[in-house]
């Protein structure tokens, strides 16, 4: 029982730190970003790259964070900013983009599954059950970044004129705000966030060309239903990644890799707009 | 009158040969004024005429397909809004002008470069309408109105801007309130030399708070002149009908 309960809660906090990109991207931008997996593989393999060269494993987090911000950053100004009239083709673009840089890492790593060191290894005992130490870290990570997204969004001056980008963007524009730069630091982040992810789940996944992949779709998924807000987003992850954990433990591992797109699919037949709007 | 005697060397804003508008239709045709620090013009005319247009280009939002718009001397024809902001022009348009769910504090956070400026200023705002420094923690969208306008033109005044573009300000607000609005343009013009350009359809407003008047019709200027003079009212209430 006690397994089960920091199963849901793990499971939760990794969706929720992994779906964070997603959703600020999608907020600011309108943009769904189809390469958040790959930027996801990037982390893993940024992790991968840190710990094989004998650094610190707690280094591959922030490591991974540079490289996604970097590449997030380049993607926008080269992709993505002259396809902002035309936003269906933006968003295939992001799709085409995350193919590329699959066979990108392919053609550098090859094919087969790569390890990276783990910051944390061994067990905790906590209520009374010996658990993964990461996967409990993984909680702590995802509550700080749930704060700092909300910190960033609501107590600095680049939030607040985020925020207005979303709401109005030329109103915001006409007051002076330079939404091409919003949008380029929002990509950036978004991509750092998923860069960041792949380098915090590589300790319990091993890494491959496709890694990714299963993660977009959920995170997609989570984001529908949660619509751009943290505490949506939060709600939805400990629903989605609690029925999936009930499902996998109760039903079947196979049945519960599903979970979370087929009832999301029904949470969004029933209300069309997800849990933050009505 | 004096502005578009002396030429350009003192004007806030100078627009000369402007045509713009949506796809091959010009909505904006040949439009030319300017206007002093410490001056208001007011552009009439009635809803459709082009004065929105007017105003979103010179923003930068509408593009010109030709002529200019100089600020302070500076051409910034067709240039990116925020950079056009950012030279201390306050726009304040007509629809969807604040932010409706943004507090009040929020929206004008917004109007200032950095929070910082902010406090600074407030009192301009306290000064001019202490309302809406009661209502700071407010969400914008559940203000009345009427309070919504005063924030609109608080968010204006903050930003401590040489011109204001201020898109029919008066629209569905009561008489009393129309009046403190033409208080607040006439004392801040007077005390801070601010230039205001009017777009309006409300014409004893108008003719309250300007200098000089030019009419709008059919996105061309076919009338200009002084506000004060004693057939003004008459000959602009003859524009206006037709």
């Amino acid at each position: 029982m006690a397994t089960l309960l920091l199963d849901i809660v793990t499971t939760s906090s990794m969706l929720f730190i992994i779906a964070a990109g997603l959703m600020i991207i999608l907020g600011v931008m309108k943009l769904i970003n189809f390469a958040h997996g790959a930027f996801l593989t990037v982390g893993g393999y940024s992790a991968h790259v840190v710990t094989n060269a004998g650094f610190n494993a707690w280094l591959t987090i922030p490591a991974a964070a540079v490289v996604g911000f970097l590449l997030g950053i380049v993607v926008e100004r080269v992709i993505l900013r002259p396809l902002y009239d035309r936003p269906l083709d933006a968003i295939l673009a992001t799709w085409g983009l995350g193919i590329v840089i699959a066979q990108i890492i392919t053609f550098i790593f090859g094919r087969g599954v790569q390890f990276a060191e783990s910051p944390i290894s061994g067990t905790t005992d906590l209520l009374s059950v010996g658990y993964s130490s990461w996967r409990l870290v993984l909680v702590v990570v995802a509550l700080a970044l749930g704060a700092a997204l909300t910190a960033l969004l609501y107590y600095t001056r680049f939030g607040l004129n985020a925020r207005a980008v979303i709401m109005n963007e030329n109103l915001a524009r006409g007051l002076g705000i330079d939404s091409v730069r919003v949008r380029a630091v929002t990509f950036g982040l978004g991509a750092a966030l998923a860069c960041a992810a792949g380098a915090l789940i590589t300790p319990l996944l091993s890494i491959d060309p496709n890694m990714g992949l299963p993660w977009l779709v959920n995170s997609f998924m989570l984001v529908l239903v949660s619509g751009v807000a943290i505490p949506g987003l939060a709600l939805a992850s400990l629903l989605l990644g609690g029925a999936q954990v009930l499902v996998s433990t109760f039903v079947s591992p196979i049945i519960g890799g599903i979970t979370i797109v087929v009832l999301a699919a029904v949470i969004l037949r029933i209300r069309p707009g997800g849990l933050s709007r009505g | 009158m004096s502005a578009l005697l002396n030429g350009s060397s003192h004007s806030v804003l100078e627009v000369a040969g402007l045509t713009s508008g949506y796809d091959a239709a010009p909505v904006v045709r040949d439009v030319s004024f300017s206007i002093d620090p410490g001056e208001i013009l007011v552009i009439l005319g009635k809803n459709g005429m082009g004065k929105s247009t007017l105003l979103k280009t010179i923003m930068g939002f509408v593009r010109a397909s030709s002529g200019t718009v100089a600020l302070d001397g500076a051409d910034i024809t067709n240039g990116p809004p925020h950079l056009i902001a950012r030279r201390a022009v306050a726009y304040t348009p007509q629809e969807y002008a604040i932010f409706q769910d943004l507090t009040v504090a929020e929206n004008l956070r917004l109007g200032v470069e950095s929070d910082d400026l902010l406090e600074d200023r407030m009192g301009d705002v306290e000064a001019a309408f202490p309302r809406i420094v009661e209502r700071l923690r407010q969400r914008a969208g559940t203000l009345s109105g009427g309070e919504q306008k005063m924030l609109l033109l608080s968010r204006g005044l903050i930003a401590r801007p040489k011109i204001m573009l201020i898109d029919e300000i008066s629209e569905g607000l009561q008489p009393t309130m129309v009046a403190k609005m033409a208080e607040v343009l006439k004392a801040t013009k007077q005390k801070n030399g601010v230039a205001v350009l009017l777009v309006e359809q409300n014409l004893p407003f108008a003719l309250s708070v300007a200098d000089r008047y030019a009419i709008l019709k059919i996105g061309e200027i076919v009338a200009r002149g002084d506000a004060a003079h004693a057939d003004t009212a008459a000959t602009l209430e003859e524009h206006l009908r037709i």
